[in-house]
Order: structure tokens, then sequence, then C-alpha cells
């Protein structure tokens, strides 16, 4: 019995992730990324970093783009494609197992956005810096990037009440789904760095959310 | 005084050797590198790679530090922490392709559970070199122009090894047991602390001595405990331990029933506590918690070419290949502890599980689903 009860648990990992994300971010993240969805348009080409689930994939197909969802998930990615055919979005979807790393595959100016949503933190600091520079080859010339990820606040202030406030939250979280976030350190330096262009930036009252857009330059 | 600190993280970390505790991933370079020189790379559990960089310390060469969740290197890869995805991570973003003119990586042999050579190298083009199983041999193994001996590649349990793993128990048990007794019996907990320690040392430094006796096979957990084929080691080490404590006390005149009683309870939980998983925490025997330890290994002659992966990478030195005949053979097969690396790493797909009711596990599945803490591969989603 006891073998069965932890089974269970260990099994559905993956299908819980969402729930956990949830509760860590208080369900902000929905709207979050339906304003970042707001910046995309049918008939544009999407690339997906760190799909997961599908939650920004299937957004984004819904208004009729045609989206690559990649994860190093298998089990994650398995519940995305179940999400998208149940959505009847099959069509305008395509995942692949398949991490940044492996971004050096993908064509140069092949997508109108890139988009990504609480992977950046996921990434050690090579990787991110990889992952960016990759990006930018990525994107077409006037391309976007959009992002939504974890960060810190950045006055002491809120620094104290954000983890009075996240400690209990990463607790009962990590208690009931087995999920845990961190922040992305330094993100629009690196972002900078890499030859994109920030156009905008969004930090929810807490500071620890941000919602930001960048862009290739038109001349690429 | 690198030294020093050196030591202090091997005792702090081989007291919470139960739990991950993750370092930077990246590239380190030790002493002065050039384009030819031979790259490493391991798992990113802190005291890994102390130990590694410690054991390559005269020479000079680039080590990688993949992410494996700070898991160590066996547990990783057999668990899903420590996959193809973080090998070729590392390999991608931390530089090293414009560091050095050659596309081959030395990885641990025990990271054979998990990481795939083919795919890795179908896809970003680097070759896999299986190193020793111990950072002491990566040396020897790089000056040899990486030539293992049979002892690299053996998984053993020594001395120290046991006594790091007496400790790896001990420690948390005495830690949670002192918390449970501050509010109502604190002159229990020297005396149980003591016990606890001595327990777990007596039956890990004893190992050699019963180890034959333990049987992989039999029923599952929550039976294990009373069943006599695999508990009855534990039942003997109590009645022992039990023994020693009237004749003590009897001697001491402070004999009573009741002090029998409460450390006779006492010492039976910690007993079963440090016995619940005693074969798994071994790196010789398989878990009896495992589903796994039930597989055998079945070598299919017809498809063996005798490409000598299997023997490369068994931590047992079960295989023997014949390099006239083409052909592997498995003349120490019992010794199998179903870790899977020969199945994930044989290119011709001939190595392969068979449960006790005959069903064939095919490699790709092994491949695929990892072990899970309780040993089973898990998420059977159907593959597409």
């Amino acid at each position: 019995m006891s073998t069965y009860v932890l089974m269970r648990i260990l099994e559905s990992v993956p299908s819980r992730y969402d729930k956990g994300i949830r509760i860590l971010t208080l369900g902000q993240l929905d709207k979050s990324y339906d304003r970042l969805i707001s910046n995309i348009n049918s008939g544009q080409t999407v690339l997906d970093i760190g799909c997961g689930t599908g939650a920004l994939t299937l957004r984004a197909a819904v208004k009729g783009a045609k989206v690559k969802g990649i994860d190093v998930n298998p089990y994650m990615l398995e519940i995305a494609q179940k999400r998208a055919s149940e959505a009847r979005l099959k069509r305008n979807i395509e995942f692949c197992e398949m991490g940044v790393a492996e971004l050096g595959n993908e064509k140069p100016s092949s997508y109108d956005v890139v988009m990504s949503g609480l992977c950046f933190s996921e990434l050690s600091e090579d990787e991110l810096i990889y992952t960016l520079k990759e990006t930018n080859r990525v994107l077409k010339p006037g391309g976007l990037l959009l992002v939504v990820d974890e960060v810190k606040p950045d006055s002491a202030l809120k620094k104290i009440i954000n983890w009075t406030i996240r400690t209990p939250l990463v607790i009962v979280a990590y208690l009931l789904t087995q999920t845990t976030t961190h922040p992305v350190t330094s993100l629009q330096e690196k972002i900078k760095k890499s030859g994109l262009l920030i156009e905008s930036m969004r930090l929810n009252k807490m500071e620890n959310l941000i919602e930001l857009t960048g862009r290739k330059s038109q001349a690429g | 005084m690198n030294l020093l600190i050196y030591m202090i993280f091997n005792i702090a970390e081989t007291l919470l050797r139960v739990f991950p505790y993750p370092t930077k991933t990246g590239l380190i370079k030790i002493g002065n590198p050039d384009r030819n020189s031979p790259v490493c790379l391991t798992s990113n559990y802190h005291l890994t790679v102390e130990r590694v960089k410690r054991a390559l310390k005269d020479i000079d060469c680039y080590l990688l530090v993949a992410n494996s969740r700070g898991f160590n290197v066996w547990c990783g890869a057999t668990g899903g922490h420590f996959t193809n995805h973080d090998v070729i991570s590392v390999l991608k973003t931390s530089g090293i392709e414009e560091l050095v003119d050659h596309r081959k990586v030395v990885l641990p042999q025990l990271a054979a559970t998990g990481i795939d050579v083919k795919t890795i190298q179908k896809k970003i083009g680097w070759n896999i070199v299986w190193g020793p199983v111990y950072a002491k041999d990566i040396p020897g193994f790089l000056k040899t122009n990486f030539n293992k001996t049979p002892e690299m590649r053996r998984v053993v349990f020594g001395l120290t090894d046991r006594i790091e793993m007496a400790v790896a128990w001990a420690f948390p048990i005495s830690a949670v047991s002192t918390i449970i007794l501050i509010p109502f019996w604190r002159e229990a907990i020297l005396p149980l602390a003591l016990m606890t320690w001595g327990l777990s040392m007596l039956i890990f430094i004893s190992f050699p001595l019963y180890s034959h006796l333990l049987r992989s096979e039999g029923k599952r957990i929550g039976l294990i405990l009373f069943d006599f084929g695999r508990g009855g080691l534990r039942l003997i080490l109590w009645g022992v331990f039990l023994i020693g404590l009237a004749l003590y006390s009897y001697t001491a005149g402070d004999f009573s029933w009741g002090l029998m009683l409460r450390w006779g309870f006492a010492s039976f939980v910690v007993i079963l506590i440090l016995g619940l998983d005693l074969t798994g925490s071994t790196p010789v025997c398989k878990s009896g918690l495992h589903e796994d330890r039930l597989l055998k290994i079945v070598l299919d002659e017809e498809r063996c070419k005798g490409a000598g992966f299997c023997e490369q990478v068994c931590p047992k030195n079960c295989f023997e290949v014949d390099h006239v005949r083409h052909l592997a053979a498995m003349p120490r097969a019992h010794e199998c502890v179903q870790c899977g690396a020969c199945v994930v790493q044989c290119p011709f797909d001939a190595l392969y599980f068979k449960s006790p009711k005959g069903d064939i596990i095919p490699p790709e599945q092994i491949r695929m689903f990892k072990l899970n803490l309780i040993g089973e591969r898990a998420v059977k989603v159907k593959t597409r």
C-alpha cells in the first residue's frame, strides 16, 4: 500500500507542475502569459523555449501562430502533446525533446518570435548566455523575444516582504506538488550583452515576476 | 589550508551524504591545459567535484561539471537527474568547443546507466570515452591513453566507503532522535546517539562477513522486515545487542526489565531503520526495495557483435568479450546488480532485461524511463 501511494506521488510530478506554479505565483502567471501573447499575430513562426506542459505554446497556437515547443523533460512534453490534441491545435504545434544547447541546429533568422516562460531561471549562467546568443541568431530581423520569469526584487523592503510571503508558498507548493522555482539573476544585462534590444519591461507589485519584451534590431 | 578546507568539506558532506548538494556547473581549468588536453566531465554533486579536482591536480586538463541537480553520478544517471541533455548542455555552453581541437570527453563509467553515447554523438559530434569508476584512477587512465584495467571498472565497498556509509546513516538518525527526545527524555539522548553510531558502524564495517548471506530476491517492501531470509540478519543483530545490554547492565549492577524494555525497543527501531534498505546502501548489491532486482540480463548471441561496450561499463565485471569470435559472454552473471548500464550502451540492442514472469523489457524502455526512488521506472506513458 505504502509503495502504491509513493508511486502515485512520484509518478504524477509533471502533471502537478502547473498547480505548483500557480501556488507559487499566486495565479499571476496566467495574466502575464496572456499579456505577452497579445504581441503574437496569426501566421507568425514562434519558438517556445522550455515549453513544459505547453502553457505558452497553446496560447500562441490559439492565436494562429505556428509554434515549436522545446523542453528537456519528455514527461512534460507528453502532457503538452495531449493538451494540444485535446484543444485540436496539433496542426500548428510541433513539440521536440531538446535542450537549449541544441538551439545551434535551428536555422538562422527563422522565427518571428522566441518566447520563454519560467525557463531562463532554470538555466545555468552559461546556458542562459548561450540561449540568448542563439535567440539573437534564430530570430528574424525585427523579431521579438518574450520572457516571463521570476526575479529578485531590487529594494531591501520588497526583498524582505517577498521572502516572508514566498517562503510559506515554497513550502506549500513543494509539499503538494514537489515543484519549486528560482529567480533569474541579471537578466537585463545578459539580454543587452547578447545584442538584443529591450523594448519594454513590466514588474508586478511585488517586483518578483518580470514580463520582458526584447527585439532583434532591423539591421539583423 | 586548501587541504584543511577539503577535509572539512569531506567530513560535513559525509555526515549529510544522503542529501543532494549541488554546486556550480560549467568549465574548470586544471593546471595549464592546451588545445590537445583531455576533457573530463562529472556531475555537480559538490563532494564529487572536489574529489575529482583533487585527483586531477597534477594534470593539465579541463573538467566540465554538468548539472545533475546535486546528485552523485551513479544515482543521478540511474534516476534521470543526470541525462544526455545535461551532458550536451555543458559541452555546448561552457565554451569548451573553442578551447580544444579534439571532440573526445571522458565520462565517469557509472554515468553509463543514463547517458546515451549514440545520441550525444549524433546530436553534437562529441565522442564519449568511459573513464574509470573512481576519481583516483583517472590520472592513470589518462596517462596510459585511455587504457582501463578491469580493476578500474569495478565498484568495491572498501573499509573507507563502509565507514562513510555508516556515518551517512548514523548522523541523520541520531540528529532526528535527538530532536524528538529533547522535550521529554533528555538523559537518553547521548546513549541513544552512541548506540545509533555503534550499531551503524557494526553493521557496515562487518558487511563483508555476512554479505554472501544477503539475498536480493524476496518479497516486496513492507514484508522485508518479517521475511526471515532477509530480515533475519537484523533480528540476529538485535539479539546480540540485547544479550550484550543484559550482560552489561547485570555486571554494572543496575539490571531491570524496564531498562531492557526501553533500550530493547529503541535499538529495535534503530536497527529497523538502518536495515530498511541495507543492500541499497551498498554499491555492491541491488537495493532490496527495487523491483529491478528481480530482473535477469539476457544476452542475445545472434545480435552480439562483440563490440565490448558492456565489458567497458559493467561495474561488476560480469562480461568477457572474445575478440576473435566477436562475441560477449557473461561468466560472472551472478554478480549482476541490474544497473542497466550494459543494456543502455549496447549499440546492437543485444542485451535486455527479462522479468521473473518471462517478459522481455526492451532496451529502449530502459534508456527512456529512469528509476525513481523506490526503483520503478516512472511514468509509463506511451512512446510515440
